[in-house]
């Protein structure tokens, strides 16, 4: 089931001004109910302005969004009321942290809802321990931590808001491997344990095979290409050509076929190649 | 949204405004805004309605952008009108009144002329300086003027070099509010609801970030200097070098001979010597 659909969405900044820039050209598409969905496409190709649109922070130039079938500019006053729902954690959102210590900033979005200091607290402790985060830091400002501890405090702020749809703009964009997978792996566990509809913005090849059901990609202001990762994955030569790699492990195990070495089924993670090889020892030694 | 405002904004071309040194613009728009002070009669009104016309035309900049540019002073622009025209009085009878408010035709007229002498101020220096010159320019323009102070030790360079980087920090600084504003609207911030204390409290969010990040911002800015090698104006060359041209001379002469008419026709029937009235137009205004 569609949980957001997009139908024909342009976009313009500065519209009417010689600055004038249509970053979203007739964009179509739609994100699953309960499903991560990845939004892929090289640098400037309206990834951002589009997760923006999805909240209604911005206002489609032309087209709709639908939130469950229901247009969200239908009653521009209730857009608030979308914001709550839709959860998007913007790209670097460390630098929207503000306030005096990190209990209190993820406190931000629980308040500004309305919720009692019981129920808020309750959030803060969840969202934390989600994001990998330990309590003890809670008492700190977060302008003492490091980069990737206030991203991961940005992101717990948008969890504590407990949104139907978590839409993460390069949630893990500059850390490390390691932080990558931290992050990524509690948001993936988190999601799918609530049942949420999850988009995530990413240039890696590497995430979307790993940690995502379906893809859109985006190229040039225009949806490229969309479905499972496995249709996207089918077409190599469309994905070189939007300037798209294919994850190096899926590389090393067409390396390996070249060389003679027979491996089956899907190739996009490490597991999937590890599996695959482990399946061929094991047909080998039959 | 706010990145759409276009006042004091440089706009790339190559309009023969555009390729004016920036040293004549200087100069020409000091004419300029002297004159619009000159104004008083209705000659020269129309004198400078189509000086500033032709203005605009040479800079090739749209009318739209120039009216978009004017804009955002309206409201303020209409309040003053009613204020001059409620507090003016004037002699013999008043026009109309009612409630403790006369209304007199002197009221009207100086109203219209503050606004008209406010429009034109807008519109010329916009024209002949902000939107047809680029920042480093306009700084690099005023150094060069300003150059004879420096022998009475007044630090011009770094007048020159501290206005560049807050005219170059401008648009940055909007961007960036934009982006943290549309953050803390994602965490359900509201900024044109409640009371205005509660309106008040909602700028913290934005505030505080805001000023961190320009002070991080300032911090690596003077670091990246330094490692360049940045030490002030004592033996810096410049890599464009500002020249006058022959179209610089014609546009100066041109200029001053259309001053030397406006101050014939502005103070011709005055008892004063025409110098001597215009000084005292001039500094009376101001
Ligand atoms: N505030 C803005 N004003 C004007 N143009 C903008 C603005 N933000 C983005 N753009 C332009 O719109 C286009 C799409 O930008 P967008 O940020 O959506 O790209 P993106 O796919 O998110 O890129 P990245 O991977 O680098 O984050 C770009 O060409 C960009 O220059
Ligand atoms: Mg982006």
């Amino acid at each position: 089931m569609e949980k957001i659909r997009i139908e024909g969405v342009s976009f313009i900044y500065s519209k009417g001004t010689p600055f004038e820039r249509r970053a979203l050209d007739g964009v179509s598409c739609s994100f699953e109910a309960g499903k991560i969905t990845c939004l892929i496409g090289h640098t400037g190709s309206g990834k951002s302005t589009l997760v923006n649109l999805l909240n209604g922070l911005y206002r489609p130039t032309e087209g709709k969004v639908y939130l469950d079938g229901e247009d969200i500019w239908a009653r521009p006053k209730k857009i608030t009321d979308i914001r709550r729902r839709v959860g998007l954690v913007m790209q670097y959102p460390e630098y929207q942290l503000f306030d005096e210590t990190v209990y209190s900033d993820i406190a931000f979005g629980p308040k500004n809802l309305g919720l009692d200091a019981g129920e808020i607290d309750l959030r803060v402790r969840e969202a934390i321990a989600f994001v990998g985060l330990d309590e003890a830091l809670l008492s700190k400002s977060p302008f003492e931590l490091s980069g990737g501890q206030k991203r991961r405090v940005a992101i717990a702020g948008i969890i504590a808001m407990r949104p139907e749809v978590l839409v993460l703009d390069e949630p893990a964009a500059g850390l490390d491997p390691r932080g990558r997978r931290e992050i990524l792996g509690g948001l993936t566990r988190y999601v799918r344990e609530r049942g949420i509809t999850l988009i995530l913005v990413s240039h890696s090849m590497e995430d979307m095979a790993s940690y995502c059901d379906n893809v859109v990609v985006m190229k040039d202001a225009k949806v490229f290409m969309q479905g499972t990762v496995d249709e996207v994955f089918s077409h190599p030569d469309e994905l070189d050509a939007v300037g798209l790699d294919t994850p190096e492990i899926t590389k090393l195990a067409q390396g390996l076929i070249q060389a003679g070495i027979v491996l089956s089924g899907a190739l996009y993670t490490v597991e999937d190649v590890r599996d695959a090889i482990l399946r061929y020892i094991g047909g080998n030694a039959q | 949204m706010i990145s759409d405002i276009t006042l004091g904004q440089f706009f790339p071309g190559s309009s023969i405004l555009h390729r004016l040194d920036p040293r004549t613009k200087l100069l020409l728009s000091l004419l300029y805004i002297i004159g619009v002070f000159l104004l008083n009669t209705p000659m020269a009104f129309i004198l400078y309605t189509l000086i500033t016309l032709s203005l605009i035309l040479a800079s090739r900049i749209s009318m739209r952008v120039i009216l978009k540019g004017i804009k955002p002073i309206v409201i303020v622009l209409i309040f003053t009108m009613i204020i001059n025209i409620l507090l003016t009085s004037g002699e013999g009878e008043p026009l109309f009144s009612f409630l403790i408010f006369a209304v007199y035709k002197e009221g009207i007229i100086r109203a219209f002329f503050m606004a008209y002498r406010v429009i034109m101020l807008i519109v010329g220096s916009s024209v002949l300086l902000t939107y047809t010159t680029s920042p480093i320019a306009l700084t690099d323009g005023l150094e060069s003027l300003l150059s004879p102070l420096k022998l009475i030790k007044v630090p011009v360079h770094l007048f020159a070099m501290m206005m560049t980087i807050a005219l170059r920090f401008i648009p940055t600084l909007i961007e960036e509010t934009e982006t943290i504003m549309n953050a803390q609207k994602s965490r359900g911030a509201n900024f044109t609801e409640g009371s205005i204390i509660k309106r008040a409290r909602a700028l913290i969010p934005i505030l505080v970030p805001l000023f961190v990040s320009s002070f991080k911002r300032a911090e690596e800015l003077a670091v990246a200097m330094e490692c360049r090698c940045y030490r002030g104006d004592v033996g810096r060359t410049k890599m464009n070098k500002l020249k006058y041209r022959l179209r610089d001379i014609l546009w100066l002469t041109v200029g001053a001979l259309l001053f030397a008419g406006l101050i014939l026709l502005s103070v011709k029937s005055a008892e004063l010597s025409a110098l001597g009235e215009a000084m005292r137009i001039l500094f009376y205004k101001i």
